[in-house]
């Protein structure tokens, strides 16, 4: 009786024709990014550079605040000290200052493991603003110290000794080394065992911890992880710039960016932080010369968004249909009788 | 001696501070939400008194008269269409919408006063000042640590012994409990705010009064009212008065260090706090 029922035969499958179309268009940017050098302006690389450390930043929050559920309006602390590290690095101790990039996440790592251990004891909201005030102490520290010329900042002046094509493919790898670490090492985690414990705790952390999950330690590998990350986009994005100095480095504008990039997007997807950093990467383009006007729009955008349509634009397009870019789900499909 | 003073301003830099932390310990204490834009709403207040000054008659007084009552009305549009949309919930859209509101009030007070650092007209209690012993005190930031002693007792006592106080510890307690006692959560959620931002009206006043307002001056009030609030302890309306003393120290201590070392020492202090004692000085356990 029992033999009738034989076990179908089944395979799991997680590729979907979106994401197959999704994947395709992503090898193909990226290809294009390391290509720009040899199509592109100077002013058209500038502007890549620009929204790939505008994607980076709010993927990291995303995975922060999305996943991890800790909520920071102070990541532009990792942004300065990474920043900060890679000149000195470079202008101080005359190391290649491409090869410094790598190098320089070193200073926001290091930072981030004292600032988790401080703030985890504080509830949500007050996470929030103890790592602002961890990010204002890191600036007003730097604006004291003389090494880095306190609050006059610092020049990147070696950058005088490489030609313009060798920086711009220089940047170009680097941008296109930084989206690969941040997008694509989210999906990766994502959609390893880790990735499950976090999409658990992203829906229930209490519900996660009942489950096995040591929600304490994910957190803090996710929060030092998303500082690398970030760190990693304002070394590259500071040395673009040729300078820094406390004041812009550690300037709250970058978490307002990831915060208005990830809401209107939508939160805890992917593909969210990747459609809300095109959204704000050409809004500042066409509306950005409106300057308060344009920034109050966005305050109340981010307000209405958080308080009646949380899940952003992702949100709304998964209502239309279920075709994720980054499919993190399996399927099981019937395998067809041969 | 320089530090005896340095004790001194601290203290009563403290009494400033205290009026800040207030509203925020008690919204908080209620609510569980963090108004991010709090530092911006006293600012805006602070601006509306600036433009009022000329308007209002009876001086200083006159302007306390109006603009509290402005406070408490924009606390209550505060409760009504954003807080109340996301209490209870989660605490991600609470901060966010917040942090939103921040931004927006921000560039709305940039569009309308500039970015124009501005004042209250000198009046002579501002420029008052008088001596105790070999140490110049200045007479408005007296007045301002007496008032924050009595709102912070003033609160206190509200707390501990009215209804309205009793009705809002349930409410905090467990909020679906109270609600089934007779507490009608909204209205006990609408007046902590109305009472927290009225607070700041007055703060607001005495701001200007005191020192210079500018439109992007919120996030550090924001700050320094969320470090007092965590060095005294959270849920203790005393505990946020002292809080703002130990803050107020801080910055008046460093500030005589180093003129750029003020507000840092303020910061390293509050992460002292949270290393040492993570509870805050004046926690119940």
């Amino acid at each position: 009786m029992t033999k009738s029922m034989s076990k179908p035969s089944v395979i799991v499958q997680r590729q979907t024709t979106s994401s197959r179309i999704a994947m395709t268009l992503c090898v193909a940017a990226i290809l294009a990014l390391i290509a720009m050098p040899w199509w592109a302006s100077s002013g058209h690389i500038r502007w890549a550079i620009e929204l790939s450390c505008y994607i980076a930043v709010a993927q990291m929050w995303n995975l922060l605040a999305g996943y991890a559920g800790l909520v920071s309006v102070g990541q532009q602390a990792f942004i300065g000290v990474a920043g900060y590290m890679l000149f000195v690095l470079a202008q101080k101790f005359g190391i290649n200052p491409f090869l410094a990039v790598p190098l320089s996440v070193l200073a926001p790592a290091l930072l981030a493991v004292p600032t988790y251990y401080l703030l985890r004891r504080l509830d949500g909201p007050y996470f929030a603003i103890g790592t602002w005030v961890v990010a204002e102490a890191v600036r007003l520290t730097m604006s004291n110290i003389d090494y880095v010329n306190a609050g006059a900042g610092l020049t990147l002046r070696v950058m005088t000794n490489y030609s313009l094509h060798e920086r711009e493919v220089a940047f170009a790898i680097l941008c296109a080394i930084l989206l690969l670490i941040t997008v694509g090492g989210s999906f990766m985690l994502l959609r390893s065992r880790h990735g499950l414990a976090l999409t658990a705790m992203r829906d229930n952390p209490v519900a996660a911890a009942s489950q096995g999950i040591n929600v304490g330690r994910l957190r803090f590998l996710i929060f030092v992880a998303a500082a690398v990350g970030t760190g990693f986009a304002g070394a590259v994005y500071y040395m673009a710039q040729l300078r820094i100095t406390p004041s812009a480095g550690f300037d709250p504008f970058w978490a307002s960016m990831s915060i208005f990039i990830v809401m209107v997007g939508g939160i805890g997807a992917l593909e969210g932080a990747i459609i809300g950093a095109l959204i704000y990467f050409f809004a500042d383009r066409f509306f950005g010369e409106y300057g308060s006007a344009y920034m109050i729009v966005l305050g109340v955008m981010t307000l209405i968004i958080a308080l009646y349509a949380r899940s952003g634009v992702w949100g709304l397009l998964q209502k239309l249909g279920d075709h994720p870019w980054f499919p993190l789900r399996r399927y099981l499909v019937l395998e067809p009788k041969s | 001696m320089q530090w005896l003073d340095a004790l001194i301003q601290g203290i009563l830099l403290g009494g400033m501070y205290a009026q800040y932390a207030l509203g925020m310990a008690l919204m908080f204490g209620v609510m569980r939400i963090v108004n991010i834009a709090h530092g911006d709403v006293m600012i805006l207040l602070s601006l509306i008194a600036v433009s009022l000054a000329g308007v209002i008659p009876f001086g200083n007084i006159g302007l306390i008269i109006v603009v509290v009552p402005i406070a408490v009305l924009i606390g209550w549009a505060l409760q009504k269409f954003i807080l109340n949309v996301v209490v209870g919930g989660d605490e991600l859209p609470s901060l966010i919408a917040t942090f939103g509101l921040s931004i927006a009030l921000q560039n709305l007070m940039l569009e309308i006063w500039s970015a124009d650092t501005r004042s209250l007209p000198n009046s002579e209690i501002a420029s008052a000042s008088f001596q105790i012993g070999p140490f110049y005190v200045g007479l408005l930031p007296v007045i301002v640590l007496i008032c924050a002693i009595f709102i912070t007792g003033g609160l206190d006592g509200v707390l501990r012994y009215s209804r309205f106080g009793r009705g809002l510890r349930a409410a905090a307690a467990d909020t679906e409990a109270a609600a089934m006692a007779g507490v009608n959560p909204q209205k006990i959620y609408a007046t902590a705010t109305a009472i927290g931002v009225g607070i700041l009206g007055l703060a607001a006043v005495f701001a200007a009064l005191r020192a210079t307002v500018s439109p992007a001056d919120g996030s550090a009030q924001l700050i320094y009212a969320f470090e007092a609030v965590i060095i005294g302890g959270m849920g203790s309306i005393w505990g946020a008065f002292w809080g703002a003393m130990v803050l107020g120290i801080a910055q008046a201590i460093g500030l005589r260090i180093d003129p750029g070392l003020g507000i840092l020492f303020g910061h390293l202090v509050f992460l002292a706090v949270l290393a040492i004692r993570p509870q805050g000085l004046m926690a119940r356990k």
